[in-house]
């Protein structure tokens, strides 16, 4: 396997992850890296050898959802969170992982422009710069929208039981 | 971030930075001797560290389910687009591919590591406690990686002259059948092994080495009921270890490698791993081992790490 292979597929993987924490829904997410993929596919010419694979690809997958999301505007968005929770969570574990279900429900209720920042950042790992290049916004929104990100996040847990938090270090 | 600099303050940005890895070495140490003073801010850093964890813990288990084949189409044929001048066969290993896939995105260097989908299904043993055992199992790999390169002398206990042996005897000391993989297509050579004590009872350590004479060690340990499958990495000083748990046991790759070069060798042994010991005629005291009893053989079948979903579709 070459190289550009594997960071392609490292790059996929992490959109796919990343769409399923966004949209909470399996069919939708995989819908969502379906339509951005096939928007890369398309576009392949315009990608330029050398530069950021995985900037291109999010900022392709960003695209899409905004789009998406505009479409569907007159859809509601929301999603019943025991149907989620359910997904995610193996239910054998759920009563050892409240602090899962606490920090689902405080991602949850955070602003979509909050919560994508939090996600490209602390779940994919994206330099701030590369998020601001794809969200289209300076770095210092970035930087202040990561901060009340996890300030709210922050609150939210200590709210419902800090202490659980305390022991995943 | 700029205005601070200078007079070596820092900021709510620089907070935020040093929890995400994207500070300087000079800001970093400058964060560090912040937060060491300042148990408020210290606190903050780890709570969002710790959300990070969470985060992880929450999605990772998407990197093991395979793509929908529409998007693994794509996926090719954009793989197509782009690299042009890619005429390996393409995508000959999907699984082990999508490990690696899975190995690269997981959180790095925290004793956090990944927690998959189906984790325990006996319940009575915390995930956080699971989790580190597993990250001191990685640590006394490292350990020991250290210790048994650092003197050629006494580096392996029984040589690999006689391979069979070398793997028999290790299994009888861990009660459990154990191997060391071959690592020839990496380039590394096996040349012996050592029986060590762990928190998970007793461990196997096997000792690699290539032609430039470089060592790495395969650490090989019993979890308790671990049926998980964790991908994790931690760097330490300049050795680097990936582990992961796989049906019955835990592995430890450690080495003086950067990720990358330790993940094609932990790409091998996972392969190798997966495949099962080299059928050579059995030696006959080599019967499932009956001087111990093994608790935590309930591992329920299919839970497997990544996926050997699409084997199927490869022959």
């Amino acid at each position: 396997m070459s190289k550009f292979g594997v960071d392609l597929e490292v790059h996929i993987a992490s959109l796919r992850r990343y769409a399923r924490a966004l949209l909470r829904n399996g069919a939708d997410a995989e819908d969502l890296v379906q339509e951005a993929l096939t928007r890369a596919v398309a576009r392949a010419d315009s990608f330029q050898a050398g530069t950021n694979l995985r900037a291109w690809l999010f900022t392709i997958l960003h695209n899409v959802h905004v789009n998406q999301v505009r479409s569907k505007a007159a859809r509601p968005q929301e999603v019943d969170v025991a149907d989620v929770e359910s997904k995610l969570v193996s239910p054998a574990r759920q009563e050892e992982r409240v602090e899962l279900r606490e920090m689902m429900r405080a991602v949850d209720e955070l602003p979509e422009e909050q919560r994508k920042v939090l996600l490209l950042v602390a779940l994919e790992g994206l330099k701030y710069d590369e998020v601001a290049d794809m969200l289209g916004v300076p770095i210092g929104t970035v930087m202040s929208r990561l901060s009340r990100a996890r300030e709210a996040v922050r609150a939210k847990l200590a709210n419902e039981g800090g202490v659980t938090l305390r022991r995943v270090k | 971030m700029n205005a601070h600099q200078a007079t070596g303050r820092v900021t709510e940005d620089e907070l935020h930075a040093y929890v995400d890895g994207q500070l300087d070495g000079n800001r970093r140490l400058a964060v560090e001797r912040w937060l060491a003073e300042d148990p408020e801010a210290a606190r903050r850093a780890e709570d969002y560290r710790a959300q990070g964890l969470l985060l992880h813990e929450m999605f990772d288990a998407v990197l093991r389910e395979p793509p929908s084949d529409t998007v693994q189409e794509l996926s090719d044929r954009l793989k197509g687009r782009i690299a042009f001048n890619d005429n390996r066969p393409a995508w000959h290993a999907r699984p082990l591919v999508r490990f690696a896939a899975a190995v690269m995105l997981v959180v790095a260097g925290a004793a956090g590591g990944w927690m998959g989908r189906g984790a325990d299904q006996q319940g009575a043993a915390p995930v956080a406690q699971q989790r580190q055992t597993l990250a001191t199992f990685a640590q006394e790999a490292t350990q020991a990686h250290r210790f048994y390169t650092s003197d050629e002398r006494f580096q392996v206990e029984l040589g690999a002259d006689n391979q069979d042996e070398l793997n028999g005897w290790l299994s009888k000391r861990m009660g459990r059948d154990v191997f060391g993989p071959d690592l020839g297509r990496v380039g590394y050579r096996l040349i012996g092994g050592r029986s060590l004590p762990t928190d998970l009872g007793a461990g196997a350590q096997y000792m690699y080495a290539n032609d430039a004479n470089k060592r790495i060690t395969l650490f090989v340990g019993a979890p308790q009921g671990g049926n998980q499958s964790n991908f994790s990495f931690t760097q330490n000083g300049d050795v680097a270890t990936f582990y992961w748990v796989e049906g019955p046991l835990a592995y430890a790759l450690a080495g003086r490698l950067s990720k990358e070069e330790l993940l094609e060798i932990a790409k091998a042994v996972y392969q190798d791993v997966k495949a099962g010991p080299p059928r050579r005629e059995p030696p006959p005291e080599q019967q499932p081992q009956q001087q111990q009893p093994q608790p935590q053989q309930d591992h329920p079948p299919g839970v497997q790490p990544i996926s050997d979903t699409q084997k199927a579709k490869e022959s």
